[in-house]
């Protein structure tokens, strides 16, 4: 098992007026290899959920195996090892570096993984011309548009060749031509034999994983497995 | 990551954001450039007042005495000094002449800068501490004989007679012809009113220019600082067998004081004390000044520099690789803008000396501008260092919010 959370909460403000269940008793798995889209209204608690798979938060309570590991027990080294290595992230808002170029963000992971300089470079122009941005790699993200912008963070989530893919919301701020570009290019991953985990309001955009797990008020209520929607 | 990493991305983050690096070292630059400024100036002053009374001679006395009958006390002073020859090393008056000199096409009168003339005994040049650079100094010959000659100081010696040789040389003053028999070395350059300036006659010629010379006034020079305080003690003794005591009111002989740089210099003491506060509080507020100029940079960017340092640890970026980066970051820019402030601090410190204090070539201290430079340098990898300690200790997703 790739993933797997045993009863997992996250919740705000424990035990005061304000109390918010982001995560309400979550148990899930996934395996290496799946296609996962998680769906859910504004504020069931997606993004939380994912932030927790990709170790950018912890849970106020429950385990988390990656790949057998308890997430719990890792150092600070560890865990950076994991989202450097295991894990590219897609972010709705691109959280691009802005006083760097495309290439330099591209490059970024791969200096912490001490990549040496000239197989760096191979692989961050690889990852540029995959998502067809290469030609911009001089451009900063304040000189490129929205979809650009995308297209480099996916080339930096990518670059790596993790094993993972987390994308949250990455077609929001896209109009719907760009964001099919995207979601083509997680399937492709996907065949490529990354575990992909897609979150998104949308169902026509959940249309294109295998597996949705729908989530309400930080519960799963739903996890089934569907025909996909090829791009 | 390796630590080569670490400094070329703190490069590559100093240049890709040149706005928020050019603003840091302003900041460190403005700090370490108006401390060293000021406190350097400050202190060439004092320095320079300092220097003038070192050059004038020290241990030096001071006596003013005169009798009501008008005779002349120097005379017999002079004849006691040479008795307390043990603590005096020179006696004398310290008369002005004014006078017209002229040689050739060159005459006192039209000068920018026209000479002091001065009145003296053979022993002007050791209480003034003036040496003979060329021909010979005024003896005890000259002054007793009304000899009409007269020694020049360098910078006089200069605007008389260019680069030729005065010595041998005729003058006339007020119209009488003076022969002009030695040089003094210069002692005092790189200043427009220098002490180098002076024309120095034998007190006695006076009469033959039919001038009247006042001679209370009167210098001794001792040979250390406790024979200032032996020679004060004794002349003023003796002064009172003359003169009588000058506290007397009934006294109808004379009246007599002395004056010695001791007083001066302990007034001096206090003075450059005070002097040494006020500094410190100029200072400090430049200091603060500068600090608050690097804070509010460093502080206004934190927001920017957080959801940064959320994006790297997310992409994998451990907490120590970014306190690195950081650190090297702020260093480097502390230490350019450190340097830059440096060498602005020096031309202004130069500048500054030349328009201020008389032409004067003054450096900055060492001490001051190691001090500024550390301050700012420590205060801006601290502020620069501040946002990394804090957001990498974060939880990524909570850097990654920040706003
Ligand atoms: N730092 C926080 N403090 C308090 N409450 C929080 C915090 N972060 C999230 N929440 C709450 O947790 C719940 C889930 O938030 P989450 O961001 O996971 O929702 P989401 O499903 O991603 O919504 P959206 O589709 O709008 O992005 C929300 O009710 C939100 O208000
Ligand atoms: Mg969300």
């Amino acid at each position: 098992m790739l993933i797997d959370i045993q009863d997992v909460y996250k919740i705000y403000g424990e035990g005061t007026e304000a109390e918010v269940r982001a995560l309400d008793g979550v148990t899930l798995s996934i395996e290496r290899g799946e296609f996962v889209a998680v769906v859910g209204q504004s504020g069931s608690g997606k993004s939380t959920l994912m932030n927790i798979l990709g170790c950018l938060d912890v849970p106020t309570r429950g385990t988390y195996l990656i790949d057998g590991q308890d997430v719990d027990e890792l150092t600070d080294a560890q865990l950076s090892h994991i989202r450097n290595k295991q894990i590219g992230f897609i972010f709705q808002s691109y959280n691009l570096i802005q006083g760097l170029n495309a290439y330099e963000n591209v490059e970024l992971p791969l200096i912490y993984q001490n990549v040496p300089i000239f197989r760096r470079k191979d692989l961050v122009m690889e990852a540029m011309e995959r998502v067809g941005i290469a030609d911009r790699w001089k451009h900063r993200p304040s000189e490129m548009s929205g979809g650009q912008q995308q297209r480099v963070a996916i080339a930096r989530a990518i670059a790596t060749k993790p094993p993972i893919i987390m994308a949250d919301e990455p077609t929001g701020a896209l109009d719907s031509h760009t964001g099919k570009e995207v979601l083509y290019f997680l399937q492709e991953l996907n065949k490529e034999g990354s575990t992909v985990i897609l979150i998104t309001h949308d169902n026509s955009i959940a249309a294109t994983a295998r597996r949705v797990v729908r989530i309400s008020d930080g519960k799963i209520i739903e996890d089934r497995e569907q025909e996909v929607d090829w791009l | 990551m390796k630590f080569g990493q670490a400094m070329k991305m703190a490069f590559k983050s100093i240049s890709g954001s040149k706005v928020r690096s050019f603003l840091t070292m302003l900041g460190i630059i403005i700090g370490v450039a108006s401390v060293m400024t000021i406190v350097s100036i400050m202190m060439g002053m004092t320095k320079q007042s300092l220097a003038y009374y070192e050059k004038a001679g020290s241990n030096r006395l001071e006596v003013y005495a005169y009798l009501y009958n008008g005779n002349s006390v120097f005379n017999d002073l002079y004849d006691y000094c040479l008795y307390m020859g043990d603590y005096v090393q020179g006696v004398t008056p310290a008369g002005n002449l004014s006078a017209t000199v002229v040689y050739g096409d060159k005459n006192s009168s039209s000068m920018d800068n026209p000479p002091q003339m001065y009145l003296g005994s053979d022993q002007y040049s050791i209480v003034n501490n003036f040496q003979i650079a060329h021909g010979r100094d005024l003896s005890k010959i000259d002054v007793d004989n009304y000899s009409n000659v007269c020694v020049m100081g360098a910078r006089a010696a200069q605007n008389f007679f260019d680069f030729t040789d005065p010595v041998g040389k005729e003058v006339l003053v007020n119209g009488l012809p003076f022969t002009v028999i030695g040089v003094y070395m210069e002692k005092d350059p790189n200043n427009d009113y220098s002490m180098d300036n002076i024309i120095l006659f034998p007190y006695t010629a006076a009469r033959n220019l039919g001038q009247i010379v006042d001679m209370s006034q009167v210098y001794v020079k001792c040979r250390d600082s406790n024979s200032v305080k032996q020679a004060k003690a004794m002349i003023e003794g003796f002064l009172t067998g003359i003169c009588g005591d000058p506290n007397d009111y009934t006294n109808q002989k004379g009246y007599f004081y002395t004056y010695s740089d001791d007083q001066w210099q302990e007034s001096m003491n206090e003075q450059a004390a005070m002097m040494s506060l006020v500094l410190g509080g100029i200072a400090g507020i430049s200091l603060l000044v500068g600090g608050i100029g690097i804070m509010n940079i460093m502080l206004v960017t934190v927001t920017e520099r957080t959801r940064e340092i959320g994006i790297r640890r997310a992409i994998g970026a451990q907490r120590r690789s970014i306190v690195t980066q950081f650190l090297i970051e702020a260093g480097t820019i502390c230490g350019i803008g450190g340097i830059f402030g440096v060498l602005l601090g020096t031309i202004l410190t130069l500048i500054g000396g030349k328009l201020l204090l008389g032409g004067m070539i003054l450096w900055p201290s060492l001490g001051i501008t190691l001090g500024a430079v550390l301050f700012s340098v420590v205060l801006g990898v601290i502020f620069g260092l501040y946002p990394a300690i804090k957001a990498s200790g974060l939880q990524p997703v909570v850097a990654l919010r920040a706003e």
